[in-house]
């Protein structure tokens, strides 16, 4: 009997320990292209998640309300489809995840939505998908641009260029760029500037001949061209070809070293491209966090971190930011914190996010990245001449 | 418009020369063995990774073609023996579910290996011939000739030598041929050797028109089955029509409908072809006796 009694009493207090060890996890689920066409966008962003929750476990865990948290993360493979996204948001909700970041596509996003917008005990942060109408403002916010903000960047740039005329390849597949482009055609027409031609094409086309031949044939001042870079060095390359003469603007997140391997580099020069500011530029530019963050990753993985390691970073910092100010890990206090929270309140920031109102980083979920253009020269792109970041955030 | 039809049967000429060169290799496994061959696309993906590779550490261009093509009829005749020769009187089911799960397993191999961002192997042909009607890339127009002289090559093997007539006895009836004495295991191993290289070549080749990546089979395969259906199944005569057919015909639905409309026109022909020729262009209907 006493040593029935001891045996309960050990088990007991290993069960009490085990419970105690396992309250002082926290879980951040992630939804990104792990493997699959864009797993060179995705395994960044999974790289980035895990490096900065690795930095907070070894500084001796999260201080939330005086408690600490090991963080643990929890990964979803999208391969940037849709029901592959969703199977993974499924298979962190069945492991009782409540804090998702991602995803990076567009396919998924959409796709994802509804669950998230049901569950008000999820909390969501965006830091790749452009496509429309993906946030809510209460459990999902995005880090990561808008379409329009994409296309705002080509808009501006046109403008002070005073090109006259226009034509646009859209990636029917890319539900942002698909979505806004109505938006963006009635933009450039209030501008002045004439949209002579609008062609699509989907990812994994190789052949682009048909819809260039028409738009060579319409003589326009540039061509935009509106997707992924795979496709965008083949159709700068078969647009040369055709003789089309125009000045081309890419609208992508296009690292120097894809654009390089799909196309040869000389082939590119002039070339602009305008989106949000993104990881490279900000490294360019020699703002504070995003040198530190390529030094860190190179340190860890060997490698550069590519383009959207800047918004995972982001999302990470926001997160748990606003998780020590609500003093709280229910997601529903930390979205209301969200809400509230100010881009002058996150540390270690590398997009320089625009303020809102009041400083705020949020409005309707949506965060307010700041776009610019480059040009490429050489082997990769350059900033403009007189291309300068505003600092808005803690460095 | 009409001033740009030029251009665009041109576009739609070198658009078909890469559908025929990648359907040619299929047409005949398919005619001859009656196998599916889905992992065709993967051929054609690893033709275009080893010439990339061999390429990328120093090797001349046309020396790396010829060595690549033959490292995928390697691979080719491996899959034969491994994937499909102990099924094969499985039914036509097994081999399709076979060439699918062989077509997955070469995609993730080439993902371990060479990791999924595309990438090109530098042209080695460039330039544009330009005239008054219209402009094309020499690298094009290498492709188009390389094309009619796969076709050229498989039609000698299968028309002048006594492989070529053992093949083709074996297409038209196992059963008498191999009471004929026919070997089954080398005709095999010959038939998949010939596509596997023809893949390779269009691999090879095309490797350096377009982004390599573990998936680019995939659609490429595709559009080769519905030439397989409209050229006629077997047929290396109809596979060289269909492609260029279906070709000219996506180019001109993209260029003078609308390019969201370009996959539709794909369809289209297939579907009309099956209704007035079920058994293609350029197939003979079968009798059963």
């Amino acid at each position: 009997m006493k040593r029935l009694v001891i045996t309960a009493a050990s088990l007991a207090v290993f069960a009490a320990g085990v419970a105690a060890a396992q309250a002082d996890d926290l879980t951040i689920g992630e939804i990104h292209p792990i493997t699959g066409a864009a797993s060179f966008y995705g395994l960044v962003m999974t790289q980035t998640l895990k490096m900065r929750a690795a930095e907070a476990n070894a500084a001796g865990g999260l201080d939330v309300g005086g408690t600490k948290y090991t963080i643990k993360v929890d990964s979803g493979d999208s391969q940037a489809q849709a029901t592959k996204g969703v199977a993974a948001l499924r298979k962190l909700m069945a492991d009782n995840v409540h804090f998702i970041i991602g995803p990076l596509s567009s396919a998924v996003a959409p796709a994802i939505k509804p669950i998230i917008d049901s569950h008000s005990d999820i909390l969501q942060i965006i830091d790749g998908s452009i496509a429309d109408g993906v946030v809510n403002g209460r459990n999902s916010f995005r880090v990561q641009a808008s379409a329009d903000t994409y296309n705002n960047a080509v808009i501006k740039y046109l403008t002070e260029k005073k090109y006259k005329s226009v034509a646009i390849m859209t990636d029917r597949s890319h539900q942002g760029f698909r979505m806004s482009e109505p938006r963006m055609v009635a933009a450039l027409k209030k501008a002045g500037i004439d949209v002579v031609g609008e062609e699509y094409f989907q990812i994994g086309d190789t052949d682009f001949s048909a819809q260039l031949t028409k738009l060579a044939a319409a003589k326009a001042a540039v061509l935009v061209v509106r997707g992924y870079p795979g496709e965008g060095a083949l159709i700068t390359k078969q647009g040369q070809a055709l003789g089309m003469s125009g000045q081309i603007v890419w609208e992508m997140g296009a690292p120097p070293s894809t654009v390089r391997k799909n196309i040869p580099a000389a082939q590119m020069n002039g070339v602009i491209n305008c989106i949000p500011r993104m990881m490279a530029d900000y490294v360019r530019l020699k703002v504070p966090n995003a040198v530190k963050l390529q030094d860190t990753f190179e340190k860890r993985y060997k490698q550069e971190p590519g383009e959207n390691a800047a918004f995972t970073n982001d999302a990470f910092w926001i997160l748990t930011t606003a998780m020590q100010k609500a003093g709280s890990t229910k997601p529903e206090a930390v979205a209301k914190e969200m809400t509230q929270l100010k881009v002058s309140d996150v540390p270690h920031l590398v997009t320089q996010y625009l303020p809102y109102e009041g400083g705020l980083l949020f409005k309707d979920g949506q965060a307010n990245p700041p776009s610019s253009c480059q040009v490429w020269q050489g082997e990769s792109w350059q900033n403009l001449p007189g291309d300068k970041v505003k600092i808005t955030t803690t460095n | 418009m009409i001033e740009l039809l030029p251009q665009q049967l041109i576009n739609g000429v070198a658009l078909g020369s890469s559908y025929a060169l990648i359907a040619l290799g299929l047409t005949l496994v398919f005619g001859v063995l009656q196998i599916p061959n889905f992992p065709h696309g993967e051929l054609y993906m690893l033709g275009a990774s080893f010439t990339y590779i061999l390429v990328a550490s120093g090797m001349n261009f046309w020396l790396a073609v010829p060595l690549a093509s033959l490292g995928v009829v390697v691979v080719g005749i491996l899959l034969d023996q491994v994937g499909y020769r102990r099924i094969d009187k499985g039914g036509n089911l097994s081999l399709m579910i076979a060439a699918l799960a062989m077509s997955t397993v070469l995609q993730q191999v080439a993902t371990i290996l060479w990791g999924a961002e595309p990438h090109t192997t530098p042209s080695p042909l460039p330039g544009v011939l330009r005239t008054p009607f219209f402009s094309i890339g020499y690298y094009q127009i290498l492709i188009f000739f390389a094309t009619l002289a796969c076709w050229l090559f498989v039609w000698l093997v299968l028309h002048r030598s006594r492989l070529g007539l053992a093949i083709r006895a074996m297409a038209q009836n196992r059963t008498a041929a191999l009471l004929m004495g026919i070997d089954l295991i080398w005709i095999r191993i010959a038939t998949f050797a010939i596509g596997s290289l023809i893949g390779g070549v269009a691999g090879s080749l095309l490797g350096a028109s377009f982004p390599i990546y573990p998936t680019m089979g995939l659609n490429p395969v595709l559009k080769a089955f519905v030439i397989l259906v409209i050229g006629g199944v077997g047929n290396l005569w109809g596979a060289i029509v269909g492609g260029f057919l279906l070709g000219i015909l996506e180019i001109l639905v993209a260029g003078y409908i609308s390019s969201q409309l370009q996959d539709i026109g794909t369809f289209a022909i297939l579907v009309l072809v099956l209704i007035v020729r079920p058994n293609g262009l350029f197939g003979r209907a079968e009798v059963l006796r």
